[in-house]
């Protein structure tokens, strides 16, 4: 894992340090299902999802966005992405999770703060969320 | 005037004993002041974060008009602080969807129930049992009242009297004691994406999680008898305190139209110091369609109050009885996430509040004609475990903040750091070891909420009488707590 919690008032505000564009994607999952994840382990799922924005850090929230549609309206707790592909318009990926009771805890991603950029390191990206 | 003062909090100078301001000079790109209704203490608590950055960049909106404000519940949010108000001028000013945020049309509801909290002993646990079996909680959908179609689409445009007179859910009294009776003009179904409906379907009725609960209380204070007197309030009756928004719906009616605005920037020639802020012109195609949607997300969220206020009853009759179920009235319902278009002297403005709530005066003739003789009631949570207040609007708000006042008590600590400091478990025994029933089935959620994560609701609510925008009616104390 690579994300923590910046102290934020109010907020939740995930900074993410990769080595890969996709491992950025694949960090926020982990960090929000930190958020939204219950106790109990259902039926395993998977989910194709696609996301569209004006550059990464748009696809960024867009999928974290996805990702919170899918917990309230699925009750699908997010676990993994088993397949993740990236371009400069476009994400696919396959998210492996189970169905539960994830916490209606996060609103929505904002583009406040959003960074997604390189680093010496490889990426790092931040996003505040509402909640 | 103190060395504080003289020497400004971040540039911040002190024009009285309870306003901060920052003139326009301050940044090239501020297109009016920037000013902050707080005493000495609070301000220092709001330097320590954000907040004061965030309010100046809200200086720099396309047609703000007047002065940047903040009241003294504000901290730091995204985009705008909460506890942040912006009026800007049609028909070119903006309207900005993050400077309402997500939650669209959070809000609090107070019903007074005609009995006192002598005459509840012994039964305010099975009281707040019952409210807590019946209103779904954190991630439930159960007990919400599902709409589909044209049915779900007409409490979009029309609000809670449309539950009323199809669902025989809430009073002709609850419509007409609600913040402009429920209803926004210009809803418009056609604005809201398939994704908000899909959210939305089955959470009209449910409280959600965060900072939003349902509380019993006690009126512990009577302040002002003539106020109390016309809102129906005496000295320890037993109230129930609603506090919810819009739920997903509204979220991702935000969601839609901050990326939507955030694509238009350049078309409109809009640069921000927050690509949160992401805006239009009022006057714009998409000005209109995201007012026309948040108007739709507002009568949800309405709706939604209406509902868990329906389930507070149905658990009062069942506990106390039909009688007192059938006298328990809704004093109000105010909303404060929310931009309304309003005239302040003679200018047709676009008001943002996103943390603070609509305080008008006596005398409007936008309140329930029942209270125009005192103004409009306001409802200040507190923190879990603190004491709640009923104020009124006062004269001062629509000469010194658009017709405004505060929210809340206003957050000043971390989740994670409220959460190092106590267990869920921890607090619940300290809640409960000062008497206040508890429901809460997520023990972070509860100690994310923890009172000492809140400043200090009493001094919010004095710097707002001090200023003059709302006065004290009541002080209510929790009995018992329900949240996700």
């Amino acid at each position: 894992m690579s994300y923590r919690w910046v102290e934020h008032t109010a907020e939740m505000e995930m900074e993410i340090e990769t080595a890969t564009e996709e491992a950025v994607f694949t960090d926020a999952l982990h960090a929000l299902s930190e958020l939204v994840a219950d106790d109990a382990g259902g039926e395993q799922v998977r989910r194709e999802v696609v996301v569209r924005g004006r550059e990464r850090a748009a696809l960024l929230v867009g999928w974290l966005e996805e990702l919170v549609f899918l917990a309230e309206t699925e009750d699908l707790v997010p676990e993994e992405t088993e397949r993740i592909e990236v371009s400069d318009h476009r994400l696919m990926a396959t998210v492996r999770g189970h169905r539960g009771r994830p916490r209606h805890l996060v609103k929505g991603a904002t583009y406040h703060g959003l960074v997604f950029e390189r680093s010496p390191g490889g990426f790092r990206a931040t996003v505040v969320l509402d909640v | 005037m103190s060395e504080v003062a003289q020497a400004g909090v971040r540039g911040f100078r002190q024009v009285d004993e309870v306003v901060w301001e920052l003139g326009r000079e301050a940044r090239s790109d501020m297109r009016v002041p920037a000013r902050v209704f707080a005493d000495h203490e609070l301000i220092g608590q709001i330097a320590a974060d954000r907040s004061l950055e965030q309010l100046q960049n809200v200086a720099t909106l396309p047609g703000i008009t007047g002065a940047a404000l903040a009241m003294p519940d504000i901290h730091q949010g995204y985009g705008f602080p909460v506890g942040g108000v912006a009026a800007t001028e049609l028909p070119d000013g903006i309207v900005s969807p993050g400077g309402v945020g997500y939650d669209i049309n959070c809000g609090v509801r107070l019903l007074a129930l005609p009995l006192t909290v002598g005459e509840l002993v012994g039964r305010t646990e099975a009281l707040v049992h019952e409210i807590s079996r019946r209103v779904p909680v954190g991630t439930g959908h159960g007990g919400a009242l599902r709409l589909k179609g044209p049915a779900f689409d007409r409490v979009l445009v029309h609000g809670p009297r449309v539950l009323l007179a199809e669902h025989g859910i809430g009073t002709p009294e609850d419509v007409v004691h609600t913040e402009s009776e429920g209803c926004l003009s210009g809803a418009d179904p056609a604005t809201v994406s398939d994704r908000a409906r899909v959210r939305g379907a089955d959470q009209l009725g449910t409280l959600g999680s965060g900072n939003h609960f349902l509380e019993v209380q006690r009126v512990a204070k009577i302040v002002d008898p003539e106020a109390a007197g016309v809102f129906g309030l005496r000295q320890d009756q037993v109230t129930v305190l609603i506090h919810s928004g819009s739920r997903g719906f509204g979220h991702q009616v935000c969601s839609d139209y901050v990326r939507m605005m955030d694509a238009v920037q350049a078309r409109y020639r809009i640069t921000l110091p927050d690509r949160e802020l992401a805006c239009a012109p009022l006057s714009s195609p998409e000005g209109r369609r995201y007012l026309a949607a948040m108007a739709c997300a507002a009568h949800f969220a309405w709706g939604n109050r209406a509902v868990l206020a329906h389930r507070v009853r149905e658990a009062v009759a069942r506990i106390l009885g039909p009688r007192i179920a059938e006298g328990a009235r809704q004093v109000y319902d105010v909303a404060h996430n929310v931009a309304k278009l309003e005239v302040h002297d003679g200018r047709e403005l676009c008001v943002h509040r996103k943390g603070a709530t609509r305080a008008f005066p006596a005398g409007s003739p936008e309140i329930p004609r029942t209270f125009r003789k005192v103004g409009q009631p306001v409802f200040i949570p507190g923190s879990m475990g603190t004491s709640s207040f009923v104020l009124v609007g006062r004269e001062g708000a629509m000469e010194r903040s658009f017709g405004t006042t505060c929210h809340g008590a206003g957050r000043r600590m971390s989740r994670t750091g409220a959460r190092r400091q106590i267990t869920g478990a921890e607090l619940r025994h300290q809640l409960e070891a000062q008497g206040i029933v508890v429901r809460c089935p997520s023990n972070p959620g509860l100690a994310e909420e923890a009172p000492f994560a809140y400043k200090d609701v009493e001094r919010v609510v004095a710097v707002v009488e001090q200023a003059g925008l709302a006065g004290r009616v009541a002080q209510l104390v929790p009995i018992g707590v329900v949240k996700g």
